[in-house]
């Protein structure tokens, strides 16, 4: 009798156990198609579905700037791909920023983050940039920062999901949670729903003929298009959670040659900022082409408006300048990528680049519900 | 933290004659290092006509008092929650108000801890954080360190010196730091330009002199009248940072240690 008291206690325990267990794992859906890698997660800010919902309400936030005039969507609108429509960015108080606002669709898998930053790997720790960043000012909550920890905690809905996403947090409504959050909620954003992934997944018709013609042109030597912007997600920068070696590349697509030595515009020299090495003047990351139909302007500093000039940029190898203060023949930099080296291509050849590029669009990335606004209901 | 500060710095004092009851033994003589901002002499404030402040933060490690014998004796600095942690201080000589808008109502002047003995004639600290620190999460960091507008996210580590100065139409600001460091965000391995300032400053004594930062020193070659505001952000390329630089005993672009001995003529002894 004793015995089975102890054996339905072992049972029931188990039973509590498994209901603790199962209750833990706050999972998140990454919805992938089969054989797309998960994203690389830092295994301090797990994803979590509870943090991705928090994350989504502190995205749109206008909160989080320092004169509550914009949130992180401002400068990444849903339907513009997490883009801003603009060459450059502007500041919440109207500094305008030196460089184009990035894409954040499939952030995620970025082994370095924005444009030229060799040491930033962790979504994580570039948003305090935008949020904190003074030079120049983006969302301006530098020196305000204990705010958003205070946000957190002043009303119901962020208290509960707060609470929610750091259940083991004695106090969750800090900084440190609400950039964890924002975090996953970037990292949330992928897409592998484009015409071209439905063609790699055996649907044929999903990409017509011309930009079949296309990718083959953009995947030939003769364009080398694809050493820069290779793999599944168009970057050589790029990284998941089975990667083995680390990808990391930046380059030099001869943009600028000014006074012939090879420099940049003082305010976007790209890698050499970092570094202060010659060798690393006007060397950025080549960005994810995934959706790029939609993200114009084009490069670091949005310098080309259509992809169409930018098709025949890299045709000529390079960009000439004829006046100006950035007058310079950029294909005859110092410092230029060894794959620009410019190409002919004929009307028809850019007609089918351009349909191939168009099949990088995953349209469901512009509505999906998962990444809409909350606050608009 | 800003408003923390604000609260509790009336405290520190008494913190620190409580401190002294206890442990003021002939080992453990109290110290007190001020530090004050002129230009070009003369005090430097945030609400001022003229030339004015528009920033002043920077934090201080390392810091050694030498005797008449020339021996040298590491200050125990203590802990005080928020201005000073592990040996390292955070000075901040601005108000917030006035040209000092971007900056915090918090004030603090003072480096103080313990000696070993008495009776100094010089002084050497780091203009800085060091290495191992620096790098940290700034997120999960104790005061000072905790402060976002001394922490530079782009370059990993802190600023270790915002300064700056403005007339009604012009300007000009410095932000000290590492740079061209390697690694990654959390995992930096070194920069390549730690740019740490060592100051040394001989005939320097805790009891009767104060340390000065004459910020004309730091700029010698800004223009505050032709209407072109300017800075520097320690960037290797940035022209703008090549004077404040060699003031502080820096190499400019291509730094591998910390400065020479007593080379910079930013940091003075005020008696």
């Amino acid at each position: 009798m004793k015995r089975a008291l102890t054996i339905t206690g072992v049972l029931a325990g188990l039973a509590f156990a498994c209901i603790v267990y199962r209750q833990e794992p706050d999972t998140y859906a990454w919805q992938l198609p089969e054989g797309y890698p998960p994203p690389f997660v830092p295994a301090d800010n797990p994803m979590r579905a509870s943090r991705v919902a928090l994350g989504r309400w502190l995205f749109y936030d206008t909160r989080l700037s320092g004169n509550g005039t914009m949130s992180c969507a401002t400068c990444h609108l849903q339907s513009l791909a997490f883009t801003d429509g603009r060459a450059t960015s502007l500041g919440s108080t109207g500094m305008v920023h030196p460089r184009n606002a990035m894409s954040l669709v499939n952030a995620a898998y970025a082994s370095r983050l924005t444009w030229a930053n060799p040491l930033l790997a962790r979504l994580e720790d570039q948003a305090l940039t935008p949020l904190l960043g003074d030079r120049p000012v983006e969302m301006g909550m530098g020196g305000r920062e204990a705010e958003i920890g205070a946000l957190l905690a002043s009303e119901e809905n962020y208290r509960t999901l707060a609470r929610s996403a750091f259940p083991d947090d004695e106090d969750p409504f800090s900084l440190l949670n609400a950039i964890r959050a924002i975090a996953a909620f970037v990292r949330s954003i992928v897409s592998y729903d484009s015409p071209y992934d439905r063609y790699l997944a055996g649907d044929l018709g999903a990409l017509s003929s011309s930009a079949e013609k296309g990718m083959d042109l953009f995947f030939s030597e003769r364009l080398e298009c694809f050493h820069c912007h290779g793999g599944f997600n168009f970057t050589d920068s790029t990284t998941h959670a089975n990667t083995t070696v680390e990808q990391v590349g930046f380059h030099n697509n001869g943009l600028y040659n000014l006074e012939a030595s090879g420099a940049y515009p003082a305010d976007n020299t790209g890698l050499f900022d970092m570094t202060g090495q010659e060798r690393d003047m006007g060397r950025f990351k080549a960005p994810s082409l995934r959706n790029v139909a939609l993200t114009a302007p084009y490069m670091h500093d949005g310098s080309i408006a259509t992809l169409d000039e930018v098709l025949l940029h890299y045709a000529r190898g390079g960009r000439l300048i004829t006046e100006g203060p950035y007058a310079g023949d950029g294909r005859l930099s110092p410092f230029k990528s060894e794959f620009v080296n410019g190409f002919e291509l004929s009307d028809e050849e850019r007609t089918n680049l351009l349909d191939f590029l168009a099949a990088l669009t995953d349209e469901s990335v512009l509505t999906n519900e998962r990444w809409t606004d909350p606050f608009v209901r | 933290m800003g408003a923390a500060k604000w609260a509790r710095r009336p405290a520190s004092g008494f913190l620190i004659f409580a401190l002294c009851v206890a442990a003021c033994t002939p080992n453990h003589v109290p110290v007190n290092l001020e530090f004050v901002v002129t230009w070009q002499g003369q005090p430097l404030r945030c609400n001022e006509t003229g030339i004015r402040l528009t920033d002043l933060r920077f934090y201080v490690s390392s810091v050694t008092l030498i005797d008449s014998n020339g021996i040298e004796h590491g200050l125990e600095m203590s802990e005080d929650g928020l201005w000073q942690h592990s040996g390292i201080a955070l000075v901040d000589l601005e108000n917030g108000e006035a040209a000092c808008v971007n900056g915090s109502p918090a004030m603090n002047s003072q480096v103080s801890g313990t000696t070993t003995a008495a009776g100094f004639s010089g002084l050497r600290f780091v203009l800085g954080v060091p290495f191992d620190l620096n790098h940290a999460n700034p997120l999960t960091a104790q005061p000072p360190l905790d402060d976002a507008a001394m922490h530079w996210h782009w370059r990993s580590g802190y600023k270790f010196l915002r300064a700056g100065v403005a007339t009604e139409s012009d300007g000009f600001w410095l932000h000290l730091g590492s740079t061209g460091c390697e690694g990654t965000v959390q995992n930096i391995s070194g920069c390549r330009s730690p740019n740490r300032v060592l100051v040394e400053l001989s005939g320097f004594s805790p009891t009767t002199d104060r340390i000065e930062i004459d910020l004309a020193a730091l700029f010698p070659d800004v223009d505050l009248n032709d209407g072109r505001r300017g800075d520097c952000s320690s960037g290797p390329a940035e022209a703008s940072c090549a004077e404040p630089f060699r003031a502080l005993g820096l190499e400019f672009g291509n730094n591998t240690a910390a400065s020479p001995p007593g080379s910079q003529g930013v940091f003075r002894v005020r008696r």
